[in-house]
Formats: C-alpha cells, structure tokens, sequence
C-alpha cells in the first residue's frame, strides 16, 4: 500500500528524535515527530534558497527549502536523476513542491538528523505555497489536539481516539511519541502554528500582480515628494495609506524598489530616486 | 509494552502453580524474561518456560469461559463452540505470505469472530473445543485467536446459537469482511436479476443505497419487497469485497425495516470522504475526494492503444496482440494525496481534455511541434501541487486504490479567510 504524504512543517519535522518500524525487510520504516505523524513520505511546498554539490564526483545535491516555521534539508544523487537534474539548474529563490521520502541519520542514540529524499520536485506558484501552508496548519493542529486528548486518556489509548475520528495511523503515532517524547510542550507547537498563520499578515495575502502595482504607485509617491531633499520614509507610507495601500505593502515596495536601484536613500529616512 | 511488564509476574505465578516447589520463582522469572529479551511473545514464552523445566506441553492453568465473558486480553482459554462461518484468508506477515483463517464461533450466550493462524480443518457447523486460545481485539470487540499451540478437539454437545445484536455501521464505514452488519440508508437504484446458483436459479436484488456518508453495493438474495427512494435499515447482513469495492451482502436471515423517513437525494454522499477511509475502506462506489496532486504518473499524456484489446502499449508493440498500428489516447494518472491516504486518480480522454481545456489533437500537435515532454509538461504545470476534487468509483486491489474518475475540478479555497478562522479559532481553544 503506498505511504501517505504527510504535511508536516519544518519545525516539527526538525524536532523528531526517534524513528519506529523498519524492523521487517518489507515494514516500512517512519519518522516519528513530537506530535506523533508517523512520517515516511512527505509532501512540502516551500523556498529553495540554496542549492549545493556536495559530493566531490558531483552527483549528490544538497538543497534547503524553507517554510514559515523552518528548514528542510533535501538531498538528491544519482538515484533521484530528475530531482539532482532540477536542483542543479534550479533559480534560487524559487517555490518548489517536493513530493519524497523522509530520512534519518542517527550517528549515535538519541541525536537524529532527518532529510528529505525527493521523489518529485516541481517548480510551482506562491499561492500553491500558500495554500500548502493552510493545510499543513490544519494536520498540525489536528495532531496537536490529538495529543491534547490523549494526555487526558489514562492510559493513552489508540482505539479511544479512533472512536472520537481521528485516522489510525495518527492515533498509533500519537500513543508512540507520547513515550518517546514524554515532556513535548504543545505551547510551543502552538506558537509554531501561530507564525506559520500570520504569514497571510492580517489576513492579506499580497499577490505578485499587487506588489508590482504597488511599487508603481509607491514610486511615484516618492517622485511627487523627493523635492531637493528627498522625501520622508514615514511620509510615502503615510500617503501610500490614503491611497488604501496597507503600510506592510508600502514598506515592502520601497524595499523592493531600492533593491531594484530605482530609489535610494541619501540619509536614512528619505528617499530620492535615481 | 507496558501490559507485556504486568503480565510477566501474573504468568509467573502461573507457572510456579504447576510446576510446585521444584524450581525457584527466581530461575522461573529469569527464564521467562530470557525468552522475552528475545523477542518471544508472551504466550509462547510461557510454554517454553513450562516445558523447560518439566511441567510438559499440557497446557496449564486454562480458564473455561462462555464466549459473552470472553475480554480482549484473555489467556489460555478453554472455549466450547459451533464454528457459524469460516473463510481463507491470504494475508502477509512480517513480510512473510500466510494461510489463515476467518470466520465467526458462537455458543448460547454470544457470536464471536475468530481468527486461526493455521489450516485445523474446521468447517461450518462444526462444534468444537479450544484448548488454550486467546483473546484480543478487534473493531471494538473481543476476538478469539487459535494459534499453534491451541488445541482443537471435536465436542458432542448441541449448541443454540445466540442472537448475536448487529453492529451499527455508517455506510461509509462498511468495509469488506463485516458480519452481522446493520445500516441505514436509501433505496437509490434497484435491478432484479437471474441468476444461476449450485445448478438452481436464484433471484437476486441489486442496486446502491446511500446514506449522507457514502454510498455502497448491495446484494439482496431474498424478496424484501424493495422499492426503489425508500429508506431502509437492514439488520444482519454482512460485507464483502467485490470487483474492487465493498458490497453489503443480505439474505433471508436478514431483517429489512422500511422506515418512515426520508433521505433527501442531494444529501446523500456530497461531502469528501478522507482518504485514509477509502484506503482502508477497500475503494468504494461513487466517492468524492478532495487532495493535492503530488506525482503524475508514468503513462500520462499522449498513449497509444492496442486497436483489439485496448492496453496501453509502448513502441507499437502489444504484450498480447504483438506488432499493431497504435491507436492515440489521452489520458492522466495523478496521486492525489490529503496527507492522511493516496489514490491514483486515472482521467481519461475526455476527463482529461476538460481539465486541461484543450483537445488530444491540440496535443497532438503540440508533441509533433515541441515534442511528447511539451504534452507532459503543460499537464504538470497544471496540477503538480495543485488541490483538486475528484468523483468516482474506487478499486481496491493489494497494490492500492484506483479511481476511475467520473469527474475532477481544481478547487482553492479564499486562504486568506481561511487561515483567518483557523487563527481565530486557535485563540478561541485557547
């Protein structure tokens, strides 16, 4: 039966100490997380920030892909020929989705480094990014209320919380990392899911069609301001606001357009253009 | 585990009953412990231990039951009982393929379901006596275990079986396997049909019926009188695997209610269905399900087709028919994954023109211009990632679970709103 794909953020699947199964030559072997997903495959939407040849024949990749809450490390060689062939060409940043299966290093007990190995990598839009970011909040909350219901179980029982919906494979998952992981703090796992939510800021999520309109608008704004001196920072922000471009919006655009070389700040706080 | 730590003192105690003050609890504990360092299971550990230090095979200690006291967790029962149906399984064991059998056991006070790690010759209808059996459990009920070291052993009492009360089941929840079945649910099709039975011709009532969580198969071999938009609730009645999916199974010794109520056709299995309960609900009929495409398949784009049996083929070259003139076919096989199960969703021609929005001959055209990767490439961009909503029926096999699908819309939620509630509902549970 083939595995699922988990959604699992990189700051909870980074945390995992131990990994279950894999004992039988044909049982598969999962990652354990702190909030009990029983990672074997995992499905990721994210950044690639980076991407190195780490092997000195040159057929080992490694790559970085991040999510609001951290980091995967993924690793292609020369049994993942499309994946190593996409990262070796790959533009960084550029969102990718990874379809692969979770890995572990445990160079001694109790210290495990876990990896992602791509089955599939494809280049995709921000808002498949944005929408991986939802879903893999609602899994991470579901886990992190199945812990919260287990705890209240004496003992933890696997067959109390299938009754009360929750999957299988998450129940058993969720017994298990209660032992493995007996002092998980779930504040922290709260947090986590917090940061990873306000990531759509209040609720906006800024498309790139909107950034460059905004940058158009804020750079005019800045023209019709510079005078000799240059315009105040707080000044396009607040004109930028009269306008119903939202100060996070405005703020980015200014980033974006002195990035671009378009406008530069003579003394910190105003802006001229070039 | 931590059960397997509790019970090792209780066999202890056990042990030390028959054997007497020949050996010390001590040695008896150590020994014990040895076998279950080595991964031993309990019960056959305790065997081991017995025979070891001579107390012989017999086995010691058995606790005689009726089957209603039978709990999950029971050891070294004695239980006396008419086998009422027993079916061979193939099922795969640490990787190892095994014969086992299944089938339910009843005496006067209940009907239990048992499984037989080994080939006893039982057959239906036959009384008999079990040896040291255990318990544990399965689908919230105690379940009867004859493994190799029961002892099974003709019995020359008469038992009236007891009414065994039928487990309620929500359509959706009706995997292949179930016994003693009962479900509500409406009449959505009938079909009456012939068929030939051991030589007899039997009727046979066929249709779906549909409640607000799925839909399922079903078999009538008796004249219940069914009519067609009526709701019905069937009592007795079991579950089986046919031609992919489950299909529920009734007969004359099954009860059929026609209740006064109604079940309202647009309500009737609208919501998705995750897909962990379509994996292990061996497919279904008529499914909605909602996931993310996260591979599409080798064997999607343009294909060619053999022009007498209708495979795929690659290079004009049919595994059966040989050499043949191709015929073109469009097609998409994508995993659509909701992080809880996977299936593979097959669109064929004219499924996936409509998704695509363009036709096997623009394709066609595009792969004689840009080549074949230019076809897969497009289909790729279009749904890698990308959460979609299929329909359909969806086949099980032991490889996984298939949907032939019947219809397919790329779906995205406002996921700004959407995560607003969610973090508002965090703060809420907070």
């Amino acid at each position: 039966m083939r595995e699922p794909a988990l959604r699992v953020f990189a700051g909870e699947y980074n945390e995992a100490t131990h990994q279950v199964g894999g004992e039988g030559e044909k049982e598969p072997s999962y990652i354990l997380t702190p909030l009990g997903a029983m990672v074997n495959r995992l499905f990721i939407v994210g950044v690639l920030t980076d991407v190195e040849n780490v092997s000195a024949e040159g057929d080992m990749w490694r790559a970085h892909v991040s999510d609001p809450t951290g980091i995967y490390a993924v690793y292609a060689g020369q049994y993942q020929p499309e994946a190593a062939a996409f990262l070796a060409e790959a533009d960084t940043p550029s969102y990718v989705a990874i379809t692969g299966k979770a890995r572990g290093y445990e160079p001694e007990p109790d210290v495990l480094f876990v990896s992602v190995r791509p089955e599939v990598i494809w280049e995709v839009d921000s808002q498949l990014r944005d929408y991986w970011i939802l879903e893999t909040s609602r899994h991470t909350r579901q886990r992190i209320e199945a812990v919260e219901e287990a705890r209240r179980m004496n003992p933890p029982s696997r067959a109390r919380l299938t009754e009360i919906g929750y999957p299988p494979a998450l129940a058993t998952g969720v017994v298990t990392a209660l032992q493995a992981y007996p002092d998980v703090d779930l504040e922290h796992y709260r947090f986590l899911l917090r940061e990873a939510l306000s990531h759509f800021s209040a609720g906006k999520i800024s498309t790139s069609q909107e950034i460059d309109e905004a940058e158009e608008a804020v750079l005019a704004l800045v023209r019709d301001c510079e005078g000799d001196d240059g315009a105040l920072w707080d000044e396009i922000v607040e004109r930028g606001e009269e306008q119903k471009l939202e100060r996070t919006l405005v703020e980015e655009a200014l980033t974006s357009l002195m990035d671009k070389g378009l406008v530069y700040e003579p003394i910190l706080g105003k802006l001229k253009t070039t | 585990m931590a059960d397997e730590k509790e019970d090792v003192d209780s066999i202890v105690d056990d042990v030390m009953t028959s054997l007497g003050d020949e050996v010390s609890r001590d040695q008896v504990k150590k020994k014990l412990q040895t076998f279950l360092d080595y991964g031993v299971p309990l019960d056959q550990a305790r065997q081991a231990v017995l025979k070891k230090f001579g107390a012989g095979s017999a086995p010691a200690g058995l606790t005689t039951k009726k089957l209603a006291e039978v709990q999950p967790g029971d050891r070294r029962l004695q239980v006396t009982g008419k086998i009422v149906a027993i079916e061979k399984w193939d099922v795969e064991v640490r990787g190892e393929q095994r014969t086992i059998f299944r089938g339910l056991i009843g005496d006067d006070t209940e009907v239990l379901p048992f499984t037989a790690w080994k080939d006893f010759g039982l057959q239906s209808g036959d009384v008999v006596t079990l040896k040291n059996a255990y318990a544990n459990e399965w689908s919230g009920q105690a379940r009867l275990n004859i493994s190799e070291w029961t002892e099974v052993s003709p019995a020359e009492v008469s038992i009236q079986l007891a009414e065994r009360t039928p487990q309620r089941f929500k359509v959706i929840d009706l995997r292949p396997g179930l016994s003693n079945v009962e479900v509500k649910g409406k009449v959505l099709s009938l079909e009456e049909r012939e068929v030939t039975v051991d030589g007899d011709s039997k009727k046979v009532y066929t249709g779906l019926l549909g409640d607000p969580s799925g839909k399922i198969q079903y078999n009538a071999w008796h004249d219940f009188g069914l009519q067609e938009n009526e709701v019905i609730q069937v009592s007795g009645a079991y579950t089986k695997s046919w031609r992919g999916t489950p299909q529920l199974v009734f007969d004359e010794r099954a009860t059929v209610k026609k209740l006064d109520e109604k079940i309202a056709t647009e309500d009737i299995a609208q919501r998705p269905v995750s897909l962990y309960k379509v994996v292990e609900g061996g497919g279904g009929v008529d499914i909605i399900m909602e996931g993310s495409v996260i591979e599409i398949q080798s064997g999607s784009g343009l294909i060619e087709r053999c022009p007498q049996c209708n495979r795929a083929i690659r290079d004009g070259i049919c595994v059966i028919d040989g050499e043949v003139t191709g015929q073109p076919d469009l097609r998409i096989k994508a995993v659509v994954d909701d992080g809880t199960g996977a299936v593979t969703a097959i669109l064929d021609r004219e499924m996936t023109e409509q998704m695509m929005e363009k036709t096997m001959e623009d394709y066609r055209r595009l792969a004689r211009e840009q080549g074949e990767e230019a076809v897969d490439r497009e289909i790729q961009q279009r749904l890698m990632a990308h959460p979609i909503r299929v329909t359909g029926n969806a086949l099980a096999d032991d490889y996984g679970v298939t949907v032939i699908v019947r219809d397919a819309t790329l779906i995205m939620p406002d996921i700004a709103a959407e995560s607003q509630r969610l973090l508002e509902e965090l703060e809420v549970t907070e």
